[in-house]
């Protein structure tokens, strides 16, 4: 479906600025062809701006960018001829039907207009919006909307896709099918790179990750090569709470207070902190417990289990991704603990 | 040129497909051609009744309903384009155009058809109109032909100046206002501008005025008087002082006023004459030709000081044929604004774009 032509995008210390505001202060990353390469940080980290850039709608004020082999800035029309982007805020022709709304960029790529409306069909199937190729776009829902704009970046065919927040708005299903969507384009010999909050989608469908923050990278790393070390929240399930609780305090690790072993119970999602960080008495129970490493999960874990705790479930609170993102965080945590946790919590509540 | 044609085409052929689907137009249109049919049935029945001679009806109704029709073209071209650039960004349909592989230029041009062709829209549906007063008698074809190219031209500049200022403007609402003050500027305001340099061009002359003595009576011993014959030869001069304006340095003030352009460039129509005489016969009322005499007149120096009055003839005035036409400096303004307003536009349409304004979104 996609050639594999080009070599992605290669982004080496881009940098730039509106007016005093310095959006984007060095950025360098690479997404190489039949990869999906995730960019990640807070809001406001630069991502929307770098990716306005890669997509030709904006200049850089220093740094070198190749999309697809070519320049952006030089050549914008061998790069929009080769690339696909689908932007985090977008607006729809309310009054045409999908079928036209795909036609219409199948024209203005220089499709052929049989092809055009060959391709327009095949990418609303695609979509699983084949129904709606004569109604409206303004009777599709917010997730077929976005599905829609999705497809609107693939009529050409492009070999390097740019996608702001694609996840933004899709229901679990159509999550999934993005997931299989980009990870087929990439199969397919596309690079793909794809800004997320949704940190969980992305650690399932990304190759490589790319943390940027306050407009630098701030990491590059392979998926399987995420740092292991990270320190995690575990949750642990036991069908007897006060067990749970009394073996944890025998093994040092009392709920809400820092622990021997520089680990601690961590307030449970979504209650406020210096509260215990367990469920309510009775019933299955919950305790968030934050460990240092898979090493300590595992010895916690065997203790309770010789301590007789019935324990259901004892696994890592979010994914390998969103811990070395927090990871990352930390280190730089003096400047940016605020905006840093505000947003943290913001993923929880997802 | 195809291949850039090609593209105009597609984005003209989009955006007038989007406007047709989101007005309704089906009130627009009908109100407007309500108002026009009112106006010519109205001045056909107040020509009827003061009409006595078998002069034609045609040439007033046909002026009046082209001055109308221009009028209120003016006031709805600007709300149909003032939005053309500013609310595709606002809506966010904008930058998913531009990083196709349509250059500015073709968005710019397929917008600009686009809405140049709605306006032509508006002006098809006077034709009905037009043909009545046509009927009527007066109304050359070649006339008929020339104010309908100048008013579609006249149209399509006030599109792609409402246009740029979309293009330029953040906010739809700003950019039709200001749409508004440009033809009320292009109006009223070459108005007002020619007359206040009229005034300023003011000169005080002085002017001497021979004629021949005047004859004393002489009264007669005896009652009576006896007047005698003047003297060959004998004159006496004065002088007095008058102001005069002179609008031949300011007459181009006016040119670029869409309602001059539109009535000077009517070609003028032939004198009546007697089928069987061939005497002249008195003129219908015209109100584009009588437009055009009055500003073609503006262009005439003032006359010669009339210093020998009372013993030659008065100079024969200047047959009108001969007095130079205004329009074609009008229509070129008005064109070079439109092109200007083009050119405008597809600056502002073109990506990746280095400095944006306070406060625009790239997407």
């Amino acid at each position: 479906m996609v050639t594999p032509i080009g070599d992605g995008v290669v982004v080496r210390d881009v940098r730039r600025s509106f007016g005093p505001v310095k959006a984007v202060r060095g950025i360098s990353l690479r997404a190489a062809p039949g990869e999906v390469t995730a960019l990640v940080g807070p809001n406001g980290a630069g991502k929307t701006t770098l990716l306005l850039v890669l997509a030709t709608l904006l200049t850089p004020d220093w740094g070198e960018v190749r999309v697809a082999g070519h320049d952006p800035v030089t050549e914008p029309d061998a790069v929009r001829a080769r690339m696909g982007w689908s932007p985090d805020f977008f607006g729809m022709y309310d009054n045409l039907t999908a079928g036209e709304y795909l036609e219409f960029f199948g024209a203005a790529y220089r499709l052929p207009r049989p092809d055009a409306r060959q391709r327009a069909a095949e990418l609303l199937e695609l979509a699983r919006l084949g129904e709606y190729w004569d109604q409206p776009v303004h009777v599709l829902s917010r997730g077929q909307k976005q599905r829609l704009a999705l497809t609107r970046a693939l009529v050409h065919r492009p070999s390097v896709l740019l996608l702001d927040e694609p996840a933004a708005g899709l229901d679990p299903h159509s999550r999934v099918e993005l997931r299989l969507l980009l990870r087929r384009l990439a199969a397919d010999g596309a690079a793909v790179l794809v800004s997320s909050h949704i940190l969980a989608d992305l650690e399932e469908m990304a190759d490589r990750v790319v943390f940027v923050d306050h407009g630098v990278t701030v990491g590059e790393h392979h998926m399987n090569d995420l740092p292991k070390t990270a320190r995690r929240r575990w949750r642990i399930r036991a069908l007897d709470r006060d067990a749970l609780l009394a073996a944890l305090s025998g093994a040092g690790r009392h709920p809400g207070s820092p622990s021997p072993s520089g680990a601690s119970t961590a307030p449970g999602s979504g209650t406020p902190p210096g509260t215990p960080a367990a469920s309510a008495a009775g019933g299955p129970s919950w305790v968030d417990v934050e460990l240092e490493s898979e090493q300590a999960a595992a010895g916690l874990l065997a203790e309770l289990v010789r301590a007789g705790v019935p324990v259901t479930a004892f696994a890592p609170v979010g994914g390998a991704l969103e811990a070395a993102y927090l990871e990352l965080v930390d280190e730089d945590a003096a400047a940016t603990q605020p905006a840093v946790q505000q947003w943290v919590l913001s993923q929880e509540a997802q | 040129m195809t291949a850039f044609l090609t593209g105009v085409k597609t984005v003209a052929a989009q955006e007038f497909r989007l406007r047709i689907r989101a007005g309704r137009w089906r009130w627009l249109l009908a109100a407007w051609f309500v108002t026009l049919a009112a106006f010519t049935v109205l001045v056909r029945l107040a020509l009827a009744a003061s009409g006595e001679d078998d002069r034609p009806l045609g040439t007033p109704m046909y002026g009046s309903l082209m001055l109308l029709v221009l009028g209120m073209g003016l006031l709805v071209v600007p709300a149909l384009t003032a939005q053309s650039v500013n609310g595709d960004r606002e809506r966010g349909t904008l930058a998913t155009l531009q990083i196709t592989r349509l250059t500015p230029a073709q968005i710019a041009a397929g917008k600009l058809a686009a809405a140049w062709g709605t306006s032509l829209v508006f002006l098809a549906l006077t034709l009905p109109l037009v043909a009545w007063t046509v009927a009527e008698g007066g109304v050359p074809a070649g006339r008929l032909v020339v104010t309908t190219l100048v008013m579609a031209l006249m149209l399509g500049v006030v599109c792609a100046i409402a246009q740029a200022l979309s293009a330029l403007l953040l906010r739809s609402t700003t950019s039709a206002v200001l749409s508004y003050l440009v033809v009320f500027a292009l109006t009223i305001g070459t108005l007002i501008v020619f007359g206040l340099a009229t005034a300023l061009t003011t000169e005080t002359v002085t002017r001497t005025v021979r004629q021949p003595v005047p004859v004393e009576p002489v009264p007669v011993p005896g009652g009576g008087f006896t007047v005698e014959p003047p003297r060959p030869g004998e004159f006496e001069e004065y002088t007095y002082t008058t102001t005069q304006a002179r609008t031949d340095q300011v007459w181009w003030l006016l040119a670029p006023n869409p309602f001059v352009v539109l009535a000077d460039a009517a070609p003028a129509l032939p004198r009546r004459r007697d089928p069987v005489t061939q005497r002249p016969l008195p003129s219908a009322f015209d109100p584009l030709g009588e437009l055009s005499r009055s500003v073609r007149s503006l262009r005439e120096p003032p006359s010669e000081p009339d210093s020998y009055r009372g013993l030659a003839p008065e100079p024969e005035p200047q047959p009108e044929s001969q007095r130079r036409p205004v329009w074609p400096y009008g229509l070129a303004v008005n064109l070079l604004l439109g092109a200007g307003s083009l050119v405008i536009t597809t600056r502002r349409l073109r990506t990746p774009a280095r400095n944006l304004p306070r406060g625009m979104r790239v997407a």
